[in-house]
């Protein structure tokens, strides 16, 4: 028993819901048999006519599909723009921020330009978690949520004037998102930094006396930043005075940053210990002056994107 | 469906109605046909049994009450397209 109609079953009734298996299998012999009858009786060899006949059900595993009532995509219309967007998004800054924060630990390890190919890979390993996770977490969606339960879309959900709304609410949420992140990895890197002592002990990246005073004003501009960004997405639209608001939480973030960085206040100086490039003086400075410089152009290009935003929206 | 539903008025097995629909110009995939029979009846729209008396086994289905009401608001909503299409060319053509 091993014809090509048997083979064929077997591939058919393999993703069908178990129970129904046997009955299945009956009934599709018995109309595979008939197809076949019908064409023999017409002069057709048999074998023939059985290829035949199983070429014209086609492809085992959409037929079982068929059987199942089982979708044929991993994401449907449903969900996939909401998807596509949010793919867009993340794969946007996160890969390339998660790299450069590999590369320059690197750096800080002493591995110089080796550190390039670390950052890359790591960008790339990344980007394919981000991909995959993301996917499997639509697709899952996709399936199991059950669309009995979504409310009927109303007129009443329609945005306030969509056509002016410039700020949009995923553009909000990633900024949101972003700076709690970075205010939750403040004390987080004060008791889980990637850096240990030879003891074993945890050494912040940052220096603990700044939590004396700077730290915490940091964290209060950031929350007040988080706020800002809400307050700017209920407004829906840059106006002048978001954009001064904006310059003044950014300048107080930068320049206390740069300030820092440049008086070598930011850094453990317990990192010294176990990096040994960062033990030397003049390296210090550099990368002091790397973060200053980085933070000064972040802050200015930011503040000119802001303003001419806040031009455009206003006219 | 509203071709499967109408045949069906009199019990059938899978091979004999795709014959059957091909003859009166419906012509309709097996493999479309056969899994659609299967959801027709697990919604309540056919109802089936075995027949073991031929040479080889047949499920019968027929169209069941349930089936017939949804059959009537079928034909209903389908004579209605007609009837609107109907005047719609003689609307273009006046």
């Amino acid at each position: 028993m091993n014809t090509l109609t048997d083979r064929y079953l077997a591939a058919t009734l393999r993703s069908v819901p178990a129970p129904r298996r046997d009955e299945i299998a009956t009934e599709l012999r018995a109309s595979i048999g008939d197809m076949v009858e019908d064409r023999t009786s017409g002069g057709a060899d048999p074998a023939a006519a059985e290829r035949e006949v199983l070429t014209e059900l086609g492809n085992p595993d959409r037929l079982a599909a068929r059987y199942a009532d089982r979708r044929l995509q991993l994401i449907g219309p449903t969900y996939y723009l909401v998807w596509w967007r949010l793919l867009k998004l993340l794969l946007s800054f996160i890969p390339a921020l998660v790299g450069t924060v590999v590369a320059i630990v690197d750096v800080a390890d002493g591995k110089g330009f080796g550190a390039i190919g670390t950052g890359i890979a790591t960008a790339l390993q990344v980007a394919v978690q981000i991909a995959f996770w993301l996917t499997l977490t639509f697709a899952l969606i996709d399936r199991f949520q059950p669309t009995a339960d979504l409310p009927d879309w109303t007129v009443d959900q329609l945005p306030d004037v969509p056509a002016h709304r410039d700020i949009s609410l995923v553009e909000t949420v990633a900024s949101v998102v972003m700076l709690l992140v970075t205010i939750g990895y403040l004390p987080f890197q004060h008791y889980r930094s990637w850096v240990r002592a030879t003891d074993g002990d945890n050494i912040p990246i940052l220096d603990p006396a700044l939590w004396s005073f700077w730290l915490p004003a940091l964290i209060v501009v950031l929350l007040a930043s988080v706020a800002f960004e809400i307050v700017k997405y209920r407004i829906g639209r840059w106006t002048w005075a978001l954009f001064g608001t904006k310059a003044l939480l950014n300048l107080a973030f930068t320049v206390s940053v740069v300030w820092l960085a440049l008086s070598d206040r930011l850094l453990n100086p317990a990192l010294g210990e176990r990096l040994s490039w960062l033990a030397d003086a003049d390296n210090r400075n550099v990368l002091g002056t790397a973060v200053a410089v980085g933070a000064a152009v972040i802050v200015v290009w930011d503040l000119i994107d802001t303003a001419l935003k806040a031009r455009r929206q206003t006219v | 469906m509203v071709a499967s539903l109408v045949a069906l008025r009199r019990p059938n097995y899978g091979y004999a109605l795709l014959q059957r629909l091909t003859d009166h110009g419906f012509p309709v995939d097996a493999n479309t046909l056969y899994p659609l029979l299967r959801r027709l009846e697990d919604q309540g729209l056919l109802t089936s049994e075995w027949n073991t008396e031929e040479s080889r086994p047949r499920k019968f289905y027929r169209t069941s009450d349930e089936g017939e009401s949804m059959l009537s608001r079928l034909l209903d909503d389908l004579a209605a397209v007609q009837t609107s299409i109907t005047g719609l060319i003689q609307g273009v053509d006046r």
